[in-house]
């Protein structure tokens, strides 16, 4: 017991001298926690807006060409920018260059539909960055500010025509009708008991606390690399220390540096984030299912440290392997690109990463509201591969010690 | 008395064995130089004798516990982020020891190495020869009576080396067995009362110093190693 108090003492006290690991385990985190939550608050946002703008050429002076201009520049989600005075070849050039999204040019001969002749098309103009889900918004609200505006002037004919004859109640039933009110959103998130879509902080703590807790693999692995090159391993060795110690020795104050993470992730997400203006992280309701979640992650990631530190021979390496092995499984987890946007074949893929096991067991407990039932499968997949990452390692240590 | 017998050791994946039949005593009390050219098998002896390596062939034999056994390697063996104090409590421990025994032992360990007043200093800000005299001091901490010392004086000025080679007098004259393997033949000539030479894995010679050097016929021990190990390059 006193050996074991002594290892995880020394530890302890490695550690926090070590700037380095700090800033790797603390600071980087906690940006990429501060940054992407503020990036991404628009997209998340329960009444968000999206940030598109485009120029409008208004070539025809029908009134179905006004009315399709006056639909689009009423929704709220893009923002009509003046384009007056300004060529149609300087206009696609602005939006070319990203000034703008869109460009819509109605041309002359445009309502010629409406006099049964052949009508001229309008052309929707794209700029170069547009993503594929803002593409078909913004042509799908163009195509319902059309239909719209088509359907209004064909009811008005109608009535036109039906004016003489018909019964002033009958006519009042022509009238196109607002259908917002007959679709009721309903989010399937719940913060403090009530339902809301979840912020991009309670989307981005998971994932980077997720990557930042298997990040502890560099400083774990290589101060165990240069324990072993220094000499300090062979005295302990000669001094007796039993390899369960030794490894018992880095992975319970290793553990413990985890949970220190997850506690001062989960505190900029709740306090920090807000303070530079961003959303609040709700925190859930499961405690329990966090704790799980947090000793899962932790203990598999400090076991996979503890077997690579016991693979490879110099430090160099155990950086360069940590890092990179780090970066592919959590871009393969979902942590860098959420795993939805991924193909199917890719998702089936990024299950077998254990950075994905442990941010879907985050995601159950901050987006779905998941207990200890939810997060069970994802703690056991994470404790299993942690056990399995131990067991290498200690047979490694054991060959090494035979050596 | 520590005797080897018939000693062999191969390292996995080499081609060539490290020691090969190998055998010799150790008396106890004895100050005892172990020397050889670089590959010639003292730091894998020191290691089987001092337990680190595991005997594959032939025999070990010494009557104490291991307890009572240290090594003091050829690296820096501490932790350059801990104090010296620090670096000692915590080896101190790991062997079980705590409380004022450790607080004394640590404060002996000081003593005999000559750093009480650097305790608090942190071991990557001090001088090669005071990180040498640590590196001994924690090899102190459980008073052993066979000490290991791997190479102790390497890099050090000429100042830091007659404290250490006049701690490791005192310290056998306390009654602690000292196994003390040096490339240095005029720190050997000075401390050791017997010696044994290596090369290639095998014992070329062993015995008192004064008779190894009078049965050869040479004067000085640079004289009878060349002699006997010849002076081709190694490596």
């Amino acid at each position: 017991m006193r050996a074991l108090a002594a290892l995880l003492k020394k530890e302890c006290l490695l550690l926090l001298r070590d700037w380095h690991a700090l800033l790797l385990l603390f600071v980087m985190p906690a940006a990429f926690i501060l940054i992407m939550s503020l990036a991404l608050q628009d997209r998340f946002q329960a009444h968000g807006k999206v940030s598109a703008s485009y120029y409008l050429v208004l070539q025809d002076d029908s009134a179905l060409a006004h009315s399709v201009a006056d639909k689009l520049a009423a929704n709220p989600l893009f923002q009509h920018l003046d384009g007056s005075g300004v060529s149609q070849a300087a206009l696609e050039a602005r939006v070319q260059s990203d000034a703008a999204q869109f460009v819509v040019i109605i041309p002359l001969g445009f309502a010629a539909a409406a006099d049964g002749k052949n009508p001229q098309a309008m052309t929707l103009g794209i700029g170069p960055g547009v993503e594929p889900a803002l593409r078909e918004l913004f042509s799908a609200a163009l195509r319902e500010a059309l239909s719209l505006a088509q359907m209004q002037a064909s009811l008005a004919d109608l009535k036109k025509q039906l004016g003489p004859y018909a019964k002033k109640d009958a006519l009042a039933k022509l009238e196109l009708k607002n259908t917002d009110a007959l679709i009721q959103r309903k989010a399937l998130y719940q913060q403090n008991g009530a339902a809301e879509l979840p912020s991009s902080v309670q989307q981005n703590v998971p994932a980077w606390l997720v990557f930042a807790m298997f990040f502890i693999a560099i400083p774990l692995s290589t101060t165990w690399v240069q324990e072993r090159q220094q000499g300090s391993m062979l005295r302990l060795r000669s001094m007796g220390v039993k390899p369960w110690l030794l490894l018992g020795g880095k992975l319970l104050p290793y553990i413990g540096v985890n949970l220190v993470q997850v506690v001062a992730m989960l505190a900029i997400g709740h306090w920090g984030v807000p303070f530079f203006g961003g959303e609040q992280l709700a925190l859930g309701s499961a405690p329990a299912a966090l704790a799980l979640m947090a000793l899962a992650i932790s203990f598999a990631s400090v076991s996979y440290a503890l077997l690579i530190a016991n693979l490879v021979s110099t430090s160099e390496q155990a950086t360069i392997f940590t890092g990179v092995s780090n970066l592919l499984l959590a871009a393969l987890g979902g942590i860098m690109v959420p795993r939805f946007v991924m193909p199917l074949a890719m998702q089936a893929v990024s299950l077998y990463s254990p950075l994905a096991w442990g941010l879907e067991g985050f995601l159950h407990v901050f987006l779905r509201q998941g207990g200890l039932r939810a997060v069970a499968p994802e703690a056991f997949k994470l404790f299993c591969f942690g056990a399995g990452a131990l067991g290498l390692a200690v047979l490694r240590l054991g060959r090494w010690r035979r050596d | 008395m520590l005797t080897i017998t018939d000693l062999s050791f191969q390292y996995p994946r080499s081609q060539s064995l490290a020691l090969q039949g190998l055998s010799l005593s150790i008396p106890t009390g004895s100050l005892f130089g172990l020397l050889g050219p670089n590959g010639s098998g003292k730091t894998t002896l020191i290691s089987l004798m001092a337990g680190v390596l595991k005997v594959q062939k032939g025999s070990l034999v010494h009557s104490l516990p291991q307890t009572r056994l240290s090594l003091v390697p050829q690296e820096y063996a501490f932790y350059p982020r801990l104090s010296l104090q620090e670096n000692l409590d915590f080896f101190g421990a790991v062997q079980g020891l705590g409380g004022r025994e450790l607080s004394t032992r640590i404060v002996e360990a000081l003593q005999t190495t000559g750093l009480e007043s650097a305790a608090r200093t942190r071991a990557e800000h001090c001088s090669g020869g005071m990180k040498r005299r640590l590196n001994i001091a924690i090899g102190l901490l459980n008073r052993p009576q066979l000490l290991f010392l791997d190479e102790p004086t390497v890099g050090i000025d000429p100042q830091s080396r007659h404290f250490i080679l006049q701690s490791i007098r005192a310290i056998n004259a306390q009654g602690c067995t000292v196994v003390y393997s040096s490339h240095y033949m005029e720190e050997i000539e000075m401390l050791c009362d017997r010696i044994a030479v290596l090369d290639r894995g095998q014992l070329l010679l062993e015995g008192g110093l004064e008779d190894l050097l009078a049965a050869r016929g040479r004067g000085k021990l640079e004289e009878l190693f060349l002699s006997v190990t010849h002076t081709g390059l190694r490596d």
